[in-house]
């Protein structure tokens, strides 16, 4: 059994190796049933552990990794309800994605076709080590390893120099999130002398409020990073230049989950630390908040997807930040369903309309492309937190875990929540309402994507309409089965002795009437032209995404580059280089005069000779003068 | 005791040789039979079988140190005369005396592995040097190598003098020849020493220097290693300049550790190091002729062996063996790949990669060795250098002066590199003479070079068997 967990990894390194070093031999069909093949070999093995319960109460280990006098850092998994639940996630929506990819990719040559699905499967395997790891260094290179996939599937179309930029501004952000975890890291060494879970978590108690709390911030900046939190959260909405199934795959189901993977396996941390669960809330509300402002006024299809995720991502930190570490985890899930789902909608809307992504050059699609129409329908209702599909379910477990914490934290994000829903109808209606504003050769080339990428489509939807379910509340007749089922490694938020039932009404109410006002609202809205001239006023300033950019530009980046251009133009040019010229041409020019001491002439030789011996001799007799005289000077 | 009477027969057997043996080719291989029998006897008297049991106690004492050094030469003298069979038989006609003189000289380095007594050091030093005396004008039609065969005996003679001074002057002080000291006399002392001794020591130190090509004794050293017959100059550099600072490092393992602990030596040698080290680097610097550049590179590796002299510790005596067998493989294969060029100057060498890719690929080896780079012999011989410098706890500048110095040293081996990797030319190189033998043996030796770099332990831990 310790193998066929091993082999869960195992296999999409192997796929990496396989086609990666294979590129230019393999065929297209043949890239693309190895890569997919070994997720879905590897979901069919997680769902083995699933099934037979294997959670075997030790971490497995396979072999030393860091050995020395004071660490043991070993190599080893550690497969219990979370891995396994963020295993399903990985390989299962890994592997609709890389089937989905199999067709949108097609246009690519075979040598690249096969880079794309080498670099996927190398960010499956780094993102099962991730989750799998048995102690933070395993998580760390897991992490460093979805961090470099990413960057690397950005920059996929690498001739294209603003994706390779918006590629290093992703790599740059994570890194300075890494940091933190770095630190965070070498901190629990100092402290505990061990990176284990299992050691770290049994001895978290020892630690001290100060101690836990730094540890506790530090992880989150890294969290921060990966996941895309304000203020880190600038390069996921420029990833989006990545190709589709990337963004659905790394960039909303599971990279950027890690985060939270990492804050729900450290629980035992964070429940010592209140000021840490604070930070956390905070920062997550005022994500959602900011990211679902911003998601408003967008005009990019992927771009309100991706500011619609840094806004998801902020939910889950408030469900965190206040201790419903199940809920967070559980809107983890449903969200990779409609979120994977939305992409690879958007994905598919983007394939119909020749590579086209601004909304407002598209509209009236329902007809065409029928099946991408319902799938996305489910989708945006999902994500809205239409009652009983799986987005209302997570979402109000979160809004009624942040009502318990504090009533101004539950006002704020059920703001944000109501946000969500409003943005997402306009995508909705602007593509698929209304008549069509592209042009003639778009209309014409519009048409429903091909069986490999509709199929996933329609799984997600099925997903994403009830994949809720596991954990419907007591009220409308559920058991919480997922609550129970991560129970023995995460505890749930309880809510003994509250009033849910009421709340729970409320909520329900609120949602439907918040949706049928929103949808009229909108329908109102869009049905004028408004596309002609720019936003004015606030409009403007959400636009432009409250010039985060344009900020971050002029603090740092900007006076960075100044101080590297002096760097390199002055310090360097005159200053180093002339230093090291300086030394080689002096170098050279004694070489040409001490060259003249051998004369050739053994008189001449004899004589220095004679004269360093009574030199060695005079040095002798007076090195303790010397050696005083060296150390006056130095 | 095997050795130095297997290579005294050997000597006389290749004497008669030359009037017995009609087949010239055949000497070689002889001369090359006579060496592994040397070699196979030498390393069974390390496992304790010897051919005969005199008592030369007080004389000479067989340690395994010095075993140990006499299998090291032993087996470059072996490589050294594969690699240069052909070279050998060109270099005048007097190709079985060539050997003679070769067998006589590790004669020499047998009794100064093994001295015990100031006057075998003497002797030994002497049978070391005279045959080479003539081996460095063996090619009596060149102009060239008579002038430096007549240098290197005028300064040589002139070594030989103030050597025998020191010893004298040393027993004055001591009433003894042996190497340990006896008993000090009452008069006119320092620190307890004999003021005679301690100016004995010195000049006899400054004697030795002369043999290891130390600055400021190093004066002969270029003139005679570019006028010598390249393959006399291979064996001058390499094998016999290990000796000489391995009877240095006898000389004061005994005498400058143990009896003078209260007078410190260390200045004279930290000088010594400093000058060796920056002559040797930077004059390589400017030379136009690879085998020049080579001679400066020999001093400026003598530099680093002096190293070892300083410290005087476990480490250095590890490392000076370690030292001996890197700097002497890497340096036998760029004489012998150099002997199969016809011009000795860097434009001579443009190109090489292209016409003799083997050739180049081992030399770029032997040349990365020599400068230090690490996964090569080189690196750790100088890291054993270096780091027996740390162990002795002061003079931690030296160490910086040696990495600076040898950061200097990349730049004149690598230029060879450039030579014959990235610039274009036609080298002018004998190719009748280049046989899938003598590509063997360099790939040999420069897998050898990277094995050793790879695993240090390789080599001491036959050493401490």
């Amino acid at each position: 059994m310790n193998a066929l967990v091993l082999c869960i990894p195992l296999l999409p390194f192997l796929g990496f190796l396989l086609v990666g070093l294979l590129r230019n031999k393999l065929s297209r069909p043949l890239i693309g049933i190895i890569a997919s093949g070994v997720i879905g070999i590897a979901f069919i093995l997680t769902l083995v552990i699933f099934f037979t319960h294997y959670y075997p109460a030790n971490a497995i280990t396979y072999f030393d990794f860091i050995k020395n006098s004071k660490y043991d850092i070993s190599f080893s998994f550690q497969v219990d309800q979370l891995s396994t639940l963020f295993m399903l996630i990985i390989t299962g929506v890994g592997f609709l994605i890389h089937v989905y990819s199999t067709s949108y990719m097609h246009d690519e040559t075979p040598a690249h076709y096969a880079r794309y699905f080498s670099y996927l499967n190398l960010f499956v395997f780094s993102m099962l080590l991730l989750v799998l790891g048995a102690n933070y260094v395993i998580m760390f290179l897991g992490w460093e390893g979805v961090g470099i996939c990413s960057y690397l599937l950005i920059g996929y179309w690498f001739k294209n120099n603003q994706y390779n930029y918006a590629a290093r501004k992703a790599f740059v952000m994570n890194r300075i999130g890494d940091v933190g975890f770095l630190l965070a890291i070498f901190w629990l060494l100092a402290r505990l002398g061990s990176v284990d879970y299992s050691i770290v978590f049994s001895n978290a108690s020892a630690l001290s409020t100060t101690d836990v709390t730094g540890i506790t911030i530090l992880l989150f900046v890294g969290a921060i990073g990966k996941s895309a939190q304000i203020p880190l959260y600038t390069w996921l909405p420029d990833a989006m230049a990545g190709p589709t199934p990337v963004s659905a795959l790394i960039h909303a189901a599971t990279m950027v989950t890690a985060g939270i993977y990492m804050i729900a396996r450290s629980n035992v941390l964070y429940s010592l630390s209140p000021v840490s669960m604070d930070i956390v809330a905070v920062i997550g509300v005022a994500t959602a908040l900011l990211a679902a402002s911003i998601a408003l006024f967008q005009n990019d299809i992927k771009k309100v997807l991706a500011y619609s995720t840094v806004s998801q991502l902020g939910f889950m930190f408030v469900a965190l930040g206040v201790g419903a570490y199940t809920t967070g985890v559980f809107h983890v899930m449903t969200h990779a369903f409609f979120k994977a789902l939305l992409f690879l909608g958007a994905g598919s809307v983007i394939h119909a309309m020749g590579g086209e992504q601004d909304i407002t050059k598209m509209g009236g699609l329902r007809k065409k492309i029928p099946i991408t129409y319902w799938t996305f329908l489910i989708a945006v209702l999902a994500i809205s937190g239409f009652p009983f599909t799986s987005g209302f379910i997570s979402k109000d477990e979160i809004l009624l875990a942040a009502y318990s914490h504090s009533k101004p934290l539950f006002w704020l994000t059920a703001f944000a929540a109501v946000l969500t829903a409003f943005y997402m109808f306009r995508v909705f209606m602007l593509v698929f309402l209304g008549g069509f504003r592209g042009n003639d050769e778009q209309q014409h080339h519009l048409h429903e994507s091909p069986p490999a990428m509709t199929i996933p489509l329609i799984i997600l939807a099925i997903l994403a309409a009830i994949g809720g379910f596991v954990q419907l509340p007591e009220l409308f007749g559920g058991h919480d089965y997922f609550n129970q089922f991560l129970a023995p490694v995460v505890p749930a938020l309880s809510h003994e002795g509250e009033n849910l039932a009421t709340k729970e009404y409320a909520l329900l109410g609120g949602t439907i009437v918040g949706l049928i006002i929103i949808f009229l609202f909108c329908k109102k809205w869009f049905a004028v032209n408004q596309f002609e001239g720019k936003y004015t006023g606030f409009k403007n300033v959400l636009a432009h995404k409250w010039y985060m950019d344009e900020l971050y530009d002029a603090i740092i980046v900007n006076p960075f580059n100044n101080i590297a251009g002096f760097l390199k133009s002055i310090v360097e040019k005159s200053g180093i280089d002339g230093i090291v010229n300086g030394v080689g041409r002096f170098i050279q020019y004694s070489s040409r005069q001490v060259r003249l001491i051998q004369s050739g002439l053994v008189g001449n030789y004899i004589l220095i000779m004679v004269l360093s011996i009574t030199v060695l001799f005079m040095v002798f007799w007076n090195q303790d003068l010397i050696i005083a005289f060296l150390q006056k000077i130095f | 005791m095997n050795a130095l009477i297997l290579s005294a027969v050997w000597g006389i057997i290749l004497m008669f040789c030359s009037i017995l043996v009609k087949n010239k080719k055949a000497i070689g291989y002889i001369a090359a039979f006579g060496l592994l029998t040397i070699l196979i006897g030498n390393i069974a008297e390390t496992y304790g079988t010897q051919i005969t049991h005199y008592n030369i106690y007080p004389m000479l004492l067989l340690d395994r140190f010095g075993l140990f050094f006499n299998t090291i030469a032993i087996l470059s003298v072996f490589i050294f005369v594969l690699l240069s069979l052909i070279e050998i038989r060109k270099t005048g006609k007097y190709e079985p005396e060539f050997y003679t003189l070769i067998f006589f000289v590790i004669c020499g380095i047998t009794i100064l592995t093994s001295y015990q007594n100031l006057l075998m050091l003497f002797l030994g030093i002497e049978i070391l040097s005279i045959p080479l005396y003539i081996l460095t004008g063996s090619d009596k039609k060149n102009l060239k190598s008579n002038e430096a065969s007549l240098k290197y005996f005028l300064m040589g003679a002139f070594s030989t003098g103030i050597m025998l001074l020191g010893i004298a002057l040393i027993y004055g002080g001591t009433g003894t020849f042996n190497l340990q000291p006896g008993t000090h006399s009452v008069v006119g002392t320092y620190h307890g020493i004999s003021f005679l001794e301690i100016t004995g020591l010195i000049i006899l130190m400054c004697a030795m220097a002369f043999k290891a090509s130390v600055a400021p004794f190093h004066f002969w050293a270029p003139d005679v290693y570019d006028g010598a017959p390249t393959p006399v100059t291979s064996f001058m550099a390499t094998i016999v300049k290990v000796t000489a600072f391995l009877a240095f490092f006898k000389l004061c393992e005994v005498r400058v550790t143990d009896t003078l602990t209260a007078v410190n030596w260390k200045m004279i040698f930290a000088v010594m190091i400093v000058a060796t080290l920056f002559i040797g680097n930077i004059t390589a610097i400017f030379q136009q002729s690879v085998k020049r550049m080579l001679a400066y590179s020999s001093i400026a590796q003598a530099g680093f062996m002096m190293y070892a002299i300083f410290s005087l510790n476990d480490v250095a005596k590890e490392g000076l063996l370690y030292y001996a067998m890197a700097y002497s493989l890497a340096t036998i294969g760029l004489f012998a790949t150099m002997s199969k060029i016809k011009d000795y100057s860097f434009e001579g060498y443009n190109g090489l990669a292209k016409k003799q890719p083997t050739l180049a690929a081992t030399n770029a080896i032997f040349l990365l060795s020599l400068s230090g780079i690490p996964l090569t012999a080189g690196f750790f011989a100088k890291y054993y250098m270096l780091a027996s410098v740390i162990k002795t706890g002061s003079y931690t500048w030296l160490v910086i002066v040696g990495v600076c110095f040898a950061t200097i040293s990349i730049y004149y081996y690598f230029r060879l590199i450039q030579a014959m990797y990235f610039k274009t030319g036609n080298p002018d190189t004998i190719d009748h003479e280049i046989t899938p033998f003598f590509k063997n043996m360099l790939i040999v030796v420069a897998v050898f070079i990277v094995l050793l770099g790879a695993f240090p332990q390789l080599l001491l831990n036959w050493f401490y068997f």
